[in-house]
C-alpha cells in the first residue's frame, strides 16, 4: 500500500533526528453494513478508510501522528514536527527492511474483496426475522445487522520489520423487542468471527432469530431483581466478561507500566482461587479476537495469564516491555491508523474445569443466576469493576425460581477472583468490542459456568 | 469547492439527488507520565460522506481517500447500495438553496499558546497533582486541542459550513491510605486553550479522591437520591431515545404513542436548546441545514413533542424541529443539541433538606441501561448527606430503576441551575424519591 522506498525515506528521516524506533502503520479498511428493520432493509452502507500512522519513540516517549495522503514530504513533515523538541544526532541510520507475510491462519473465503454479497446476507437477516417474529405475537420488532470489513494492514520500523497482513471480519446480530402492551423487554443474539460470509454456514438464522425472541420474551416476565452481597452462578460464553473487565484489563501493560494496576506488583503471586486458570490466546483459528500479526508487526501468540491461580504473564506490547522489563507477548493492538498500539486483550478466558451447572445451582441458598451477560467496565487504579446481567434468574434452596431484570454485578478484581469456587466444563466462547487507549478493538471473551461465593447484586426490588 | 460540485454533479447525472458531507480535522493531544511527556499526538484528516436518493430509496458511502476514482467508487457504491433500500417518499433532499456558516469568532476562536506551552501545561497538571498528599500516580492525564470543519453541500443548493474548536484538559489520581484507595479526577472544557485553569482541575480531582478514600457501601434499601451536575445528565442522555423522532417511526421508542400525554412530574420542563451559545451544543443550524430553535420536549410533565429531522418529520405530518444529524459514514438520523431543564420552585435548602444520597459517580452506563424498557442498574458513589452536610462517603453501592418510573417520582426541583462538565447540559438539581440501592 505505500511504496517500500517511501516507507525507507521516512523511516531514515526519523533516524536522522535521533529517533530510537519509527514505525509507519499503514492501513487500508473496506466496510459493509445492512441492517434490517420491520422485516424491510433500512439500510445498506459502506466505505473505504484509508491512513498512514506514524509513530517515532525517543526512550519511552510516544510521538504519534496521522494522515490520509501517501506523499513522502507529508510523511517527513509529521515525522520532523513531531521530533521538533527531542531531535538530536542519530546513533543509527540507513534501515533496509526484511519482508515477511505471516502463515494465515484464518483465511477468508467470501470475503468483501470478491463481493458483498447483499442478496445473501439479507436472506438471512430477514430469515431471523421471520423466525422471531413467529415463536410469539408479543415480538413486536425486530432490527438486524451484519457488518464485514476487510482491514489490509502493512508495517514499516526501523528495526528492519516489514510485514502485511489482511483480516477479514464478520458480525451478524438480531435484536426483538416483546411487548404485552404496557411493558416492552429486549432480547438479542449475535455471531462473528475473522472469517469471511462463509461464516452463514456456522451460524443459523433460525438459532439467531429465535434465541433473540427468546430472551426478549424471558425478559419482559422478568421480576425486578433482588439486591445485596450473594452467591453468583454465572453462564458460559460472555459471562467471561467477568473475568475481561475484572482481570484481563488490569494484566495489560497499559495499566501496569503506570502502576495503575492492583496487579502491577503481583507476578508469581496467588491472586485467584486456584480453580482458576485463565489464558488470552491470539491463534484461536478464525475467533473473532484472533489475529495473524499484531498491530506492531510482532506474531501473535497464545499467554498463559493465571495458572491454577498463580499470576504468569502480564500482555505486553512494544512499548509496554520496555517500561516493565517483560517480554512481548503480540498483543499490540489498535483500532486503526489513527491510534498508538497499546497492549490490548485477544481472545480471553478462564480454561474449563470439572463442576456441573446443575450442582452449582443447587449449592446456592438464595442468590442469582446470571445465564447472559453484557457489558461492563472497570478502573484499573483500583480495580472497581461493573457489568450488566442481560439474562438472570432467582436461585432460592438451590433451584431456579424467576427471571430477573434490571441486575448489575460490582466488586473488584482481587476479590471476585477469590470467590469464584467452582468452573464448569461447559465452556464457550462470544464476540464483543473492547474500548480501551487504542481504541475499539474486536475481542472474544469465554469461559464455562462458574460460581462467584459472594458479589453484590444491585437490583431493583 | 471543486470537489462537491464534481460529486454532486455524478450524483445529478445518475438521476438522483443528493448531498455531500466533507469533515475534517486536525488535534493535538499530550500525555505526561512521572514528570516527563509520555505522549505526544497529532493528526489530520478528512472524510467525504456521500448520501443519494433515487427513486424514493437512499444510500450512503464514504472515503477517505480524495482522488477522482475513489470518489467516484463512494457515489457508485452510494448508489447501488439504495438500491437495495426500503423505499421512504419521506426522505428527500431538503429544498435548501442556502449558504450557512458558523462564527469563527465565537466557535473556533484562536489564541496563541505555543505548543511548546501546552507540553508545559499537561506536565505542570501532572507534577502538581502528583505532588499532593496521598497521591500514589497521576495515571490518567491529558490535554487535547481539537479543531473540526463539516461542509455539507446538497444538489438542492445548500452550502454550510460549521467549524468548532474544544480544548479539554483532565486528571485522575490514584490516591492510597493504609490498605484503602481511590481513583477519581476532573476536567475542564473550553474553547480556547488559555481558558483552561489547570489549578482548578487539579484541586478538584485531589478534592474528589480524599472525598471519596473512606468509603464505604450503605445498607440496601430505598433513597431519596440526588445526581450531582455530571450525573443528571448522564442520566437523561443515556434515556434520551424517549425523545426520539427516529426512534419512534421505527417502533422501538416506548413513548412513541405518548405525545401530548403526562410522562413526569408537573413541575418538569425540559428543552432542547441548541441557542445557547455558552455551552458546546449550541447551534445555528442542523446537518440538513434546517434552522434550530428551542423546543418544549416536556411541558409541565407532558411529552410535547419528539426531536425531528425532515424525514420524521414528514413521516408524522409535523415541522422539522432542526435535530437532523448525519457524519460522513451515517445515515440520517436525530440529535439533541444539549438538555435544559427549566428551574423548579424549590430553594436549595429545601431541596438537600433531610437526608439523602448525592450521586457522584455512576458506572456501568453504557451497559447497563435498557431504553427500550427504561430499566437501569449501574455501579455508584457519592455521599450520604443531611441538610446539605456530607455526612459520609459512599463506594460501592448500586442504583437501579426504571428512568421513566422515576420521571414521575421528583420530589423536588431546585431553582439554580448549573452547567455540567462537558457544557451539554443546563440543570438545576432533581430530588429523586425512594431509588433502590444495594449496598
Amino acid at each position: 500500500m505505500l511504496d517500500t522506498p517511501i516507507a525507507r525515506s521516512v523511516i531514515d528521516h526519523a533516524l536522522s533526528l535521533g529517533a530510537d524506533f519509527a514505525e509507519l502503520f499503514i492501513e487500508r479498511n473496506q466496510v459493509n453494513s445492512i441492517s434490517t428493520l420491520s422485516s424491510e432493509v433500512q439500510a445498506v452502507q459502506s466505505g473505504i478508510d484509508f491512513g498512514i500512522g506514524v509513530r517515532v519513540v525517543y526512550g519511552t516517549k510516544v510521538l504519534y501522528g496521522y494522515t490520509n495522503r501517501t506523499e513522502k514530504d507529508e510523511l517527513c513533515r509529521i515525522v520532523t514536527e513531531l521530533s521538533a523538541k527531542d531531535s538530536r544526532d542519530p546513533e543509527t541510520s540507513g534501515v533496509s527492511f526484511d519482508f515477511s507475510v505471516p502463515r494465515d491462519i484464518h483465511s477468508a473465503e467470501r470475503t468483501l474483496t470478491k463481493g458483498s454479497e447483499v442478496e445473501s446476507k439479507v436472506e438471512f437477516l430477514l430469515k431471523a426475522d421471520r423466525i422471531a417474529r413467529a415463536v410469539s405475537n408479543m415480538i413486536s420488532q425486530t432490527r438486524g445487522g451484519c457488518l464485514q470489513r476487510e482491514q489490509c494492514v502493512e508495517i514499516f520500523t526501523s528495526e528492519g520489520l516489514h510485514a502485511s497482513d489482511i483480516r477479514n471480519y464478520i458480525r451478524a446480530s438480531l435484536s426483538a423487542i416483546a411487548s404485552n402492551g404496557s411493558e416492552q423487554a429486549t432480547g438479542g443474539f449475535n455471531d462473528g468471527g475473522l472469517i469471511g460470509w462463509e461464516i452463514q454456514e456456522a451460524i443459523d438464522a433460525e438459532k439467531t432469530g429465535s434465541e433473540a425472541a427468546r430472551q426478549a420474551l424471558v425478559n419482559l416476565s422478568a421480576k425486578a431483581c433482588p439486591s445485596g452481597r450473594m452467591p453468583v452462578v454465572i453462564g458460559p460464553g460472555f459471562g467471561g466478561v467477568i473475568f475481561h473487565e475484572a482481570c484481563g484489563h488490569l494484566l495489560e501493560t497499559t495499566s501496569v507500566a503506570k502502576k495503575a494496576s492492583v496487579f502491577h506488583d503481583k507476578m508469581g503471586e496467588l491472586i485467584a482461587n486456584p480453580v482458576v486458570s485463565a489464558v488470552d490466546d491470539g491463534t484461536m483459528a478464525k475467533e473473532w479476537g484472533s489475529i495473524n500479526i499484531d498491530d506492531e508487526g510482532m506474531p501473535t501468540q497464545r499467554t498463559q495469564l493465571i495458572k491454577d491461580g498463580q499470576l504468569t504473564s502480564f500482555l505486553a506490547d512494544r512499548i509496554g516491555a520496555e517500561q516493565t522489563g517483560h517480554d512481548r507477548t503480540g498483543s499490540g493492538r489498535r483500532q486503526s491508523y489513527k491510534f498508538a498500539p497499546a497492549s490490548r486483550m485477544r481472545n480471553t478466558f478462564i480454561e474449563p474445569g470439572e463442576a456441573d451447572l446443575d450442582d452449582m445451582i443447587a449449592s446456592v441458598d438464595r442468590g442469582i443466576y446470571a445465564s447472559h451477560m453484557g457489558g461492563g467496565s472497570v478502573q484499573p487504579g483500583t480495580g472497581e469493576f461493573n457489568f450488566a446481567v442481560t439474562e438472570g434468574y432467582y436461585i432460592e434452596k438451590g433451584k431456579v425460581q424467576y427471571p430477573v431484570k434490571a441486575a448489575t454485578l460490582i466488586s473488584t478484581g482481587p476479590a471476585v477472583l477469590k470467590e469464584i469456587s467452582m468452573v464448569g466444563s461447559d465452556f464457550a466462547l462470544a464476540c464483543g468490542m473492547c474500548g480501551s487507549v487504542s481504541g475499539a478493538v474486536p475481542t472474544t471473551v469465554g469461559q464455562a459456568s462458574l460460581k462467584v461465593d459472594d458479589i453484590l447484586v444491585g437490583g431493583n426490588a | 469547492m471543486e470537489i462537491a460540485e464534481r460529486v454532486l454533479q455524478w450524483v445529478t447525472e445518475a438521476g438522483a439527488t443528493g448531498d455531500l458531507m466533507v469533515a475534517e480535522g486536525s488535534s493535538l493531544s499530550l500525555k505526561a507520565r512521572d514528570g516527563e511527556l509520555e505522549e505526544h499526538k497529532v493528526s489530520s484528516s478528512q472524510v467525504f460522506g456521500v448520501r443519494v436518493i433515487k427513486d424514493d430509496k437512499a444510500g450512503v458511502a464514504y472515503s477517505e481517500a480524495a482522488d477522482t476514482a475513489a470518489l467516484r467508487l463512494m457515489v457508485d457504491h452510494a448508489l447501488v447500495n439504495a438500491t437495495y433500500a426500503r423505499t421512504d417518499t419521506n426522505e428527500q433532499i431538503p429544498d435548501t438553496e442556502i449558504a450557512l456558516a458558523t462564527d469563527d469568532a465565537l466557535l473556533a476562536p484562536i489564541d496563541n499558546v505555543t505548543v511548546e506551552e501546552k507540553i508545559d501545561t499537561v506536565l505542570r497538571l501532572e507534577r502538581e497533582l502528583a505532588a499532593r498528599d496521598k497521591v500514589k500516580n497521576v495515571p490518567y492525564n491529558g490535554v487535547s486541542d481539537v479543531t473540526a470543519a463539516q461542509r455539507i453541500f446538497s444538489t438542492a443548493g445548500l452550502k454550510a459550513v460549521s467549524r468548532v474548536r474544544a480544548c479539554f484538559s483532565q486528571a485522575a489520581a490514584l490516591v492510597e491510605e493504609g490498605d484503602k484507595n481511590v481513583m477519581e479526577g476532573w476536567g475542564q472544557g473550553a474553547r480556547r486553550f488559555d481558558e483552561l485553569d489547570i489549578d482548578n482541575i487539579v484541586e478538584t480531582a485531589h478534592a474528589n479522591c480524599l472525598a471519596l478514600l473512606h468509603g464505604e457501601a450503605v445498607p440496601s434499601g430505598h433513597y431519596d437520591v440526588i445526581f450531582d451536575a455530571q450525573c443528571q445528565p448522564t442520566m437523561f442522555s443515556t434515556f434520551s431515545m424517549m425523545f426520539s423522532a427516529k426512534a419512534a417511526k421505527d417502533g422501538i421508542n416506548p413513548m412513541r404513542d405518548k405525545v401530548g400525554e403526562a410522562i413526569g412530574d408537573p413541575r418538569l420542563n425540559l428543552f432542547d436548546s441548541p441557542l445557547m451559545d455558552d455551552g458546546f451544543g449550541y447551534a445555528l443550524f442542523d446537518d440538513e441545514g434546517s434552522p434550530t430553535a428551542r423546543t418544549a420536549l416536556i411541558a409541565a410533565g407532558n411529552l410535547e413533542t419528539f426531536i425531528h429531522n425532515s424525514a420524521t418529520a414528514a413521516h408524522f405530518g409535523v415541522q422539522t424541529t432542526g435535530n437532523g444529524a448525519r457524519s460522513p459514514r451515517s445515515t440520517l438520523e436525530v440529535q439533541l443539541h444539549q438538555f435544559e431543564i427549566g428551574p423548579g420552585d424549590a430553594d436549595d435548602d429545601a431541596v438537600t433538606a433531610g437526608e439523602y444520597l448525592e450521586l457522584t459517580d455512576l458506572t456501568g452506563t453504557h451497559s447497563g441501561a435498557n431504553a427500550v424498557a427504561g430499566d437501569f442498574s449501574f455501579g455508584a458513589s457519592g455521599f450520604l448527606c443531611r441538610d446539605g452536610e456530607r455526612i459520609q462517603p459512599v463506594r460501592n453501592i448500586t442504583v437501579a430503576g426504571n428512568f421513566y418510573e422515576m420521571l414521575n417520582k421528583i420530589g423536588l426541583i431546585g431553582k439554580t441551575r448549573r452547567w455540567d462538565m462537558n457544557r451539554h447540559a443546563f440543570m438545576p438539581p432533581i430530588r429523586f424519591s425512594d431509588v433502590a440501592i444495594s449496598g
